[in-house]
């Protein structure tokens, strides 16, 4: 992507992720979207004067949680600090973050082919199974939302002050198909430990990107330029091909790379200019008085080890290892929680895990989008798979089986019987019917015995005809062969 | 530790005040003679000594939510609102 | 006699005894209100008809049923204003009650009258207030001290029975020292801070004003205890303080401090103070000499840490959601600028800017960073003290009441008043002023005992034995 040949693109991402919780960072209103303006808010998260932060337990485990979930080193004693500026979204002009000691520090994303845009999934870059290391996850408060008017703008303090976790990467990712993967990676991750609902769209998770290029082989960082404005995963991979062309292009014809932030702008497909940076801000970070260290040592590190879930990667081999679904199936899962419950649900009970795999990510999907909220029991698909395994039905039938599952949700078994099509398995019955084809076909008898072995298809056709589709197709054969060669 | 250039103006813009001349020059002075007194903190050695850590203790609030104000309270404060909106001057990044 | 001369002890027991009302003692305090405020100026706010109105439902049940209390006016009571003597404050009506103010509530106390302060607490005279200046009750040409100077003048002046105030730095203390009366700054995180607006909210603490040590225990006792909406206080149980006083301090080690008795220092304090200290010793106690070697550093320290965490505290006041607002700001910077430019006074200001100095890129490490290694260097003197003594005994302040105007021009030299008094807030222990002599011009000298973290119960042991033992706490101010 980066390479015009002798270029590569250097990027780290700061991704700031709104946590699942009840409540706000440090009081008790409800952290929700969408209450009416101004009705979530208490002292406290409007900066009233004499408030004081009461941190939420909840939230530091879960920051745990995700450290622990990327293999991050969780500080025993963590603290909080305040990030000084003035800004009418932030209530006290202070931001309660954290600096010199945040929650957790290092730790890794691996790359997993299958994050990757489905158009380089084949590539040396997506193959090369990459591990991102990150520098640290601390937690914070969230700002308030303004909007925009003729001549003011208008704040609305819901959101300030609920949980926010910054997740910051280091500069190791080298192509805008990489930060595609990194944030699907992250958001896989989030989802699996019930972190956050982490939709970019929705705005819960926000990603700011730092993005330089230099000549292929040279240790020293180009000039960074910071995007904002980025509001998709998608939008920050198109964001990064155009800005990375954009300085490729501008280094290449001799011209400076401006320290700036610069503004990905969707709808025209490139990168503004929104403000250069002449002076760094002077946040003068300082340990927050009005909080106690935190220990982790005590209780919280347990609590949310306790909650560790098997992690994308661990489930995806064992889905492949035990299950025998593919490689492609086992990412399809492992991106989507409640579709995997309702796999594992449905492939619990039956030996043809992989049947039913395909069953539900072929068929199933196509038609019931949303399986978590499907009349169909996920139970239903193992006994589906079952049915055709056992030679009860054939694979045309369970075909009919499946369209009438997905019309008139109820157990396979009782469709099989209440469409009539169970399998005629029973010799003797087999026999009856292969006699009388035989009787019938002449001219088919004759050329088999010459040695046209696809003449016993008109015989086996006749068969399934007079059986109505239930006989038993492999055993048909076997008795047809029979009779014929004795 | 020598005294150090303390320039008044840029710092009270960091704080968002705006001085008068008058204002600056007198803070100025008074300023300067109190962080001579309080460079005598150089002569203490402070090597071994961490930073003041209080006693961590897990007081830690649960995940449950508690009352907000009402709408009307959280802005009976507020000196510019417009449909439960606090209202500024327009922000331009 | 008025019952405004009265103690919250004493009118508990003639209000369980039936022998007075509520409404009588508002009425009996509005009417030295009436006489005196005019001079002394304790309050920015009153509204007597609303107190005599609650004096009517009070509860007597309830351990400070119907006895009212001044609130130092920069704790949030629910509905009422709470200025922090600025001008930035105009108009602020607080959405919430403080937890201290809260717990008063529940154990029935009333409220009288919001008290006069240094601009959100930062002083020591309450010259700094931007509603008018505070008058000594014993000398009106002189500062009451401060912060809390409304506080100790309204008790002291007989018009409050008590008063809340809150100590950075001394503000509790040294205005008590200076007016004559008992102020208690608990051990840091003993009392909730929740709803008193910050200055330094490391070295903050509530505490009372009150004419007795037994007033200042029965006011501890209901307003100490952690507290969820504040962090920092401390876990232990709510306890009852000084409930069976022996009025005995046999076989008590008092430390003195070398660093606290200084050549030169006013020669009547001394005498007071060492006079003190042999009474103690007369009655079983020992002296031991002890060494707070960081002393000297402590106001560099104080200075550095205070303003920093206020540079940041008083960074919400910005004219957006509450307050005072400049008019048609013409865009956002105008907006904070002449928000905060107009709205805070000139000392306000001076340690907005010191604060945020010291806490710049390139400065902090020097400052604010060394500031705090030496804060933990300070705090290691106490704890070695505390191995010799079980008490420290100090003077309050260097000096008695000065004249009002003295040492506005000169902030350095103001700083400097409260050197006896900082370095507790620096080390978080809990001490007490209580009166202990007087000058021969009629001024009040007040005697500092500092106990160990959370050793409350011995110092409010030693000072109830020391007051009961002399009669200082019964003069009346003159004015």
């Amino acid at each position: 992507m980066s390479s015009s040949g002798n270029w590569e693109a250097v990027i780290g991402l700061e991704v700031h992720v709104q946590l699942r919780t009840q409540t706000k960072m440090f009081c008790g209103c409800i952290n929700q979207y969408g209450g009416a303006p101004n009705s979530q808010v208490c002292p406290v998260c409007l900066g009233m004067p004499g408030s004081l932060p009461a941190p939420n337990e909840e939230a530091i485990r879960r920051t745990i949680l995700t450290g622990l979930m990327f293999g991050c080193r969780i500080a025993n004693v963590a603290r909080f600090d305040r990030k000084n500026y003035f800004y009418p979204d932030m209530p006290k002009n202070y931001q309660i973050s954290q600096f010199d000691d945040p929650l957790c520090a290092g730790g890794a994303v691996g790359l997993d082919p299958f994050l990757f845009p489905k158009d380089l999934q084949e590539t040396d870059e997506a193959k090369a199974k990459r591990s991102i290391r990150l520098t640290r996850i601390h937690l914070e408060e969230d700002v308030a939302k303004s909007f925009h008017y003729e001549e003011r703008s208008g704040i609305d303090f819901n959101r300030a002050g609920t949980p926010l976790m910054e997740i910051v990467s280091e500069a190791d990712l080298r192509t805008a198909g990489e930060a595609f993967a990194f944030l699907g990676s992250l958001r896989q991750v989030l989802l699996s430990g019930n972190v956050s609902d982490a939709d970019m769209e929705k705005g819960q998770m926000r990603c700011d990107v730092n993005v330089s290029v230099r000549p292929v082989g040279q240790k020293e960082f180009g000039t960074k330029v910071e995007l904002k404005n980025l509001n998709s995963i998608s939008g920050v991979r198109r964001a990064l091909v155009y800005e990375i062309a954009r300085q490729i292009a501008a280094v290449e014809k001799g011209e400076a790379i401006q320290h700036e932030t610069r503004r990905w702008d969707d709808e025209a497909g490139a990168t503004f200019t929104m403000r250069t940076k002449e002076k760094a801000h002077d946040y003068r970070y300082f340990p927050e008085p009005d909080l106690l260290p935190v220990r982790t040592d005590q209780g919280l590190r347990a609590a949310a080890e306790s909650g560790l879930p098997e992690l994308p990667a661990a489930l995806q081999d064992r889905l492949m290892r035990e299950n025998g679904v593919t490689a492609y199936q086992a990412s399809v899962l492992a991106a989507d929680r409640i579709l995997c419950t309702y796999y594992e649900k449905a492939a619990l009970g039956t030996q043809h895990k992989a049947v039913v795999a395909n069953w539900i990510l072929n068929d199933f999907l196509a038609t019931q989008p949303e399986p978590a909220s499907s009349p169909v029991r996920p139970e239903f698909f193992g006994e589906l798979a079952d049915l055709v395994a056992g030679g009860t039905i054939n694979s045309a039938q369970a075909k009919k089986v499946f369209a009438e599952l997905m019309a008139n949700p109820s157990s396979p078994k009782a469709l099989v019987e209440k469409l009539g099509l169970a399998q005629i398995s029973d010799a003797s019955a087999l026999g009856v019917y292969c006699d009388e084809a035989i009787a019938a076909n002449p001219r088919s008898v004759e050329d088999y015995r010459a040695g046209k072995g696809n003449a016993i298809n008109a015989l086996k056709g006749f068969v399934m005809k007079k059986s109505q589709g239930k006989a038993n197709p492999a055993q048909v054969d076997e008795i047809l062969k029979a009779k014929l060669s004795a | 530790m020598s005294v150090p250039k303390l320039n008044v103006a840029d710092v009270a813009g960091l704080a968002r005040l705006s001085l008068t001349p008058d204002e600056t020059t007198k803070f100025s002075s008074q300023l300067s003679q109190i962080l001579a007194h309080m460079e005598t903190l150089g002569q203490i050695g402070t090597g071994d000594v961490p930073e003041v850590v209080p006693p961590a203790q897990p007081a830690l609030r649960k995940d449950i939510p508690t009352p907000s104000l009402t709408v009307e309270a959280a802005l009976s404060n507020a000196p510019a609102q417009s449909n439960d909106l606090i209202l500024v001057p327009k922000i331009v990044e | 006699m008025s019952l405004a001369h009265e103690t919250l002890a004493s009118l508990r027991r003639r209000l369980v005894a039936k022998e007075i009302h509520p409404r009588d003692i508002i009425k009996d305090l509005l009417a030295q209100i009436d006489a005196r405020e005019k001079t002394v100026h304790a309050f920015t706010h009153l509204d007597g008809q609303a107190a005599l109105a609650t004096a009517e439902k009070a509860d007597l049940s309830l351990p400070l049923g119907g006895l009212p209390i001044a609130l130092k006016d920069n704790l949030n009571a629910l509905g009422d204003p709470c200025t922090c003597s600025s001008k930035i404050l105009e108009g602020y009506r607080a959405p919430y009650d403080a937890t201290a103010v809260a717990r008063l509530r529940q154990a029935g106390a009333l409220f009288l009258g919001r008290t006069n302060m240094d601009e959100f607490a930062m002083g020591s005279s309450t010259e700094n207030s931007a509603l008018g200046v505070t008058r000594n009750p014993w000398d009106s040409t002189r500062i009451p001290g401060g912060s809390s100077g409304g506080s100790a003048a309204a008790v002291a002046g007989r018009l409050a029975i008590a008063a809340l105030g809150s100590d950075t730095g001394g503000s509790i203390r040294q205005p008590a020292a200076l007016c004559g009366c008992v102020g208690l700054k608990p051990t840091y995180g003993r009392i909730s801070r929740y709803g008193l607006v910050a200055f330094a909210s490391s070295l903050d603490q509530i505490g009372p004003l009150t004419r007795t040590v037994e007033d200042s225990a029965l006011l501890l006792s209901a307003l100490a205890g952690h507290d969820p909406r504040d962090n920092t206080t401390d876990l232990r149980k709510p306890e009852t303080f000084l409930a069976k006083p022996t009025g005995s301090v046999k076989g008590l080690r008092i430390g003195l401090p070398k660093e606290y008795f200084l050549p030169g220092m006013n020669a009547e304090t001394e005498a007071s103070i060492r006079s003190a200290a042999s009474w103690f010793e007369k009655n079983g106690a020992t002296l031991v000499e002890v060494s707070l070697p960081h002393t000297p550093a402590a106001i560099a320290v104080y200075y550095i840490l205070a303003t920093a965490e206020a540079s940041a505290n008083l960074a919400r006041f910005d004219g957006v959601r509450y307050g005072r607002r400049a008019v048609d700001p013409k865009d956002l910077l105008d907006l904070y600028q002449r928000t905060r430019s107009e709205g805070f006074g000139p000392e306000v200001k001076r340690r907005i800017i010191l604060g945020t100095f010291v806490l710049s890129q390139g400065y902090s490490d020097a400052f604010y960073r060394k500031a705090q290694k030496v804060r933990g260097l300070l705090r290691q003197d106490f704890e070695s003290a505390f191995t010799k003594c079980d008490l420290l005994l100090t003077p309050t302040s260097p000096e008695p009441a000065f004249p009002l105007g003295e040492r506005t021009q000169d902030p350095l030299k103001m700083y400097l008043a409260d050197v006896f008094t900082i370095s507790t807030n620096l080390a978080g222990n809990g001490a007490i002023s209580l009166p202990c002599g007087f000058t021969k011009s009629n001024l009040p000298i007040g005697l500092q005992l500092i106990g160990p973290r959370f050793g409350e119960e011995t110092m409010l042991g030693a000072a109830h034995a020391f007051e009961q033992a002399h009669d200082f706490w019964k003069r009346m101010p003159p004015v």
